[in-house]
């Protein structure tokens, strides 16, 4: 298996990073046409290469606000074989319902990507290899991960924008929880609980960069989130191959400090980019499309106004 | 079924439990599971008395008397309030309980002969019953355990609750589980995976109660996209549709 290594680079030593807001006000948009001429922002190496799109899948959602719209995730896989992908996978590990075909039925994956054998891959029961931690935010040492994820060419984070009644906000990199197996970790993964959400945040996305990430914010969530939270129409998709970057505009968007997430903050020293003069803003402007989104009173420091912000 | 009984035998790990995984070096929930399984080939007595040890003496982390100290302190109790005298067994070691795992280790030690069981299971047993009772959800059913959260009533699952139920079938008429499996009996017509709907033909029919007539068929689910390539499906739907005789001994109705 040829595993990635990607290499952890300082901030101040990162160019700046670029991140994309499109404004998409719903779902019957022409989805793929938006994501097309964002991808195409970028350079992205993906021409003969295998893609993963590591969705955000969280439990059955009549409503359509938990999880990552398929819509997004259909027209996402269209353009990275567009782009000349070999092979574009879905993937997630739920972390609460075991029954993960029962979530990908019930969000109507398949009616929007087609047929899902050798397309999806249950991440909570693929085949794992040890992967030795580097970075030891957390106090685990090593973590059995997915060969699909670790053994992809070009890993794409997809999450939905909301808030998280542990962690203040869910964006692409808390997203990554959901490459840890539950096959060894359990429903839910609790031993990153014990371990420190924060700090196993950066641990996981350190051993397994995601290169890029798509956020679908079209309808987000707020307050009691991921799952307990209330809709929030927020009409906007934002892209970057900076998941810190990505994550702290979104936070700006959402009218929350990300310097005030802590494992946004610390993940701006290693992973990424935190602050605002190191991003570059394509598309439409964060106060074009901000939406203050509500938090949970533990939270409330978050969206307090902060002096420079932007 | 020689070989996989074999492959349980050689990765079993020197303290009776079994890893997630044969590279990984320490054990977990699945001990419960290799007990079980091996309870029904009658012929790995040794092996099976060292994992139900290994099970009796797992304690999760979060009800130690140190934590339900700390607990005193903690904002969390308002947050999810849970009874913390209750012990079930956590997914991984030295971590919280959850339903799952607690439900799986009663079953493999309800299935032991006295003579394999440890001089504490039978305190674990009455204490994990507890904290099952404990983590159901408002209005019957349970998830992974927070039956609460922030004061939001948590939504009950499938997969958990019929493990649950499973774990809990010698009680029949406690209100509790009346109202569990009538919620999961509701929820029937509505399942859209192959495991939860394997297993909840499973749990009715080990209550006795009559399959749901609107409920999907396994094979139509199966049909629509083959499980997604799951081997945990596919195997949960041959125990649904086949002989259960070894796989749940007949529930003995106890006091409640």
């Amino acid at each position: 298996m040829n595993v990635r290594e990607p290499k952890l680079i300082p901030s101040f030593q990162r160019p700046a990073s670029s991140v994309v807001i499109r404004r998409v006000p719903d779902y019957q948009q022409d989805l793929a046409a938006v994501i097309q001429e964002s991808l195409l922002a970028f350079d992205l190496p993906v021409k003969g290469k295998t893609v993963l799109l590591k969705a955000n899948f969280v439990g059955l959602d009549p409503l359509g606000v938990m999880n990552t719209h398929p819509a997004v995730i259909a027209a996402t896989r269209e353009c990275f074989l567009r782009l000349g992908a070999a092979q574009v996978l879905i993937g997630d590990g739920p972390a609460m319902d075991r029954d993960t075909e029962a979530i990908v039925e019930s969000v109507r994956l398949r009616e929007y990507a087609g047929p899902l054998a050798r397309v999806f891959v249950d991440l909570n029961l693929d085949d794992v290899a040890r992967v030795v931690l580097k970075t030891h935010a957390s106090r685990l040492k090593e973590l059995y991960l997915p060969k699909s994820a670790l053994g992809v060419d070009f890993l794409v984070s997809m999450p939905k924008l909301k808030t998280h009644h542990w962690a203040g906000v869910t964006l692409s990199l808390k997203n990554m929880f959901g490459i840890v197996p539950g096959s060894c970790y359990g429903w839910p993964k609790n031993v990153l609980h014990w371990a420190g959400i924060d700090r196993a945040i950066l641990d996981i996305n350190a051993a397994a960069r995601p290169d890029f990430a798509i956020v679908d914010g079209i309808v987000g969530m707020e307050g009691n989130g991921p799952i307990q939270g209330a809709p929030k129409a927020s009409g906007v998709l934002v892209f970057g191959n900076d998941p810190v970057a990505v994550d702290a505009t979104c936070c700006r968007v959402m009218g929350l400090a990300p310097e005030r997430v802590t494992y946004l903050a610390r993940a701006g020293t290693l992973l990424g980019h935190v602050k605002a003069d190191k991003i570059q803003q394509l598309g439409e402007s964060i106060a074009s499309v901000r939406m203050p989104f509500a938090v949970l009173q533990e939270f409330r420091a978050l969206s307090e106004p902060v002096s420079g912000l932007e | 079924m020689a070989r996989g009984v074999q492959f349980l035998r050689t990765t079993q790990l020197a303290d009776g439990s079994w890893p997630a995984t044969p590279a990984e070096k320490s054990g977990c929930w699945v001990t419960s599971l290799c007990c079980w399984t091996l309870q029904a080939t009658g012929d790995s007595a040794a092996g099976v008395a060292a994992g139900l040890k290994w099970i009796s003496d797992d304690w999760p982390r979060d009800t130690s008397a140190w934590q339900r100290f700390l607990a005193r302190f903690s904002s969390q109790n308002e947050v999810h309030p849970i009874n913390n005298a209750y012990r079930g067994w956590g997914w991984t070691p030295e971590t919280s309980s959850w339903v799952e795992p607690t439900s799986f280790a009663l079953i493999a030690l309800e299935r032991a002969g006295s003579d394999s069981l440890p001089p504490n299971s039978e305190r674990r047993r009455e204490l994990a019953t507890g904290m099952l009772y404990d983590r159901i959800c408002p209005g019957g059913g349970w998830n992974c355990g927070n039956p609460r959260v922030y004061g939001v009533a948590g939504e009950p699952l499938v997969v958990p609750t019929v493990w649950a139920l499973l774990a809990l079938r010698h009680y029949p008429a406690r209100a509790e589980n009346v109202l569990s499996l009538d919620w999961l009996a509701r929820c029937v017509a509505s399942i859209q995976g192959g495991s939860s709907l394997a297993l909840a033909k499973i749990c009715v029919e080990a209550y006795g109660r009559q399959w749901p007539s609107d409920a999907p068929r396994l094979r139509d689910l199966y049909e629509r996209n083959a499980f997604l390539d799951s081997v945990q499906a596919t195997a949960l739907s041959c125990l649904a549709l086949g002989e259960r005789s070894h796989f749940l001994a007949s529930a003995t109705a106890r006091p409640t």
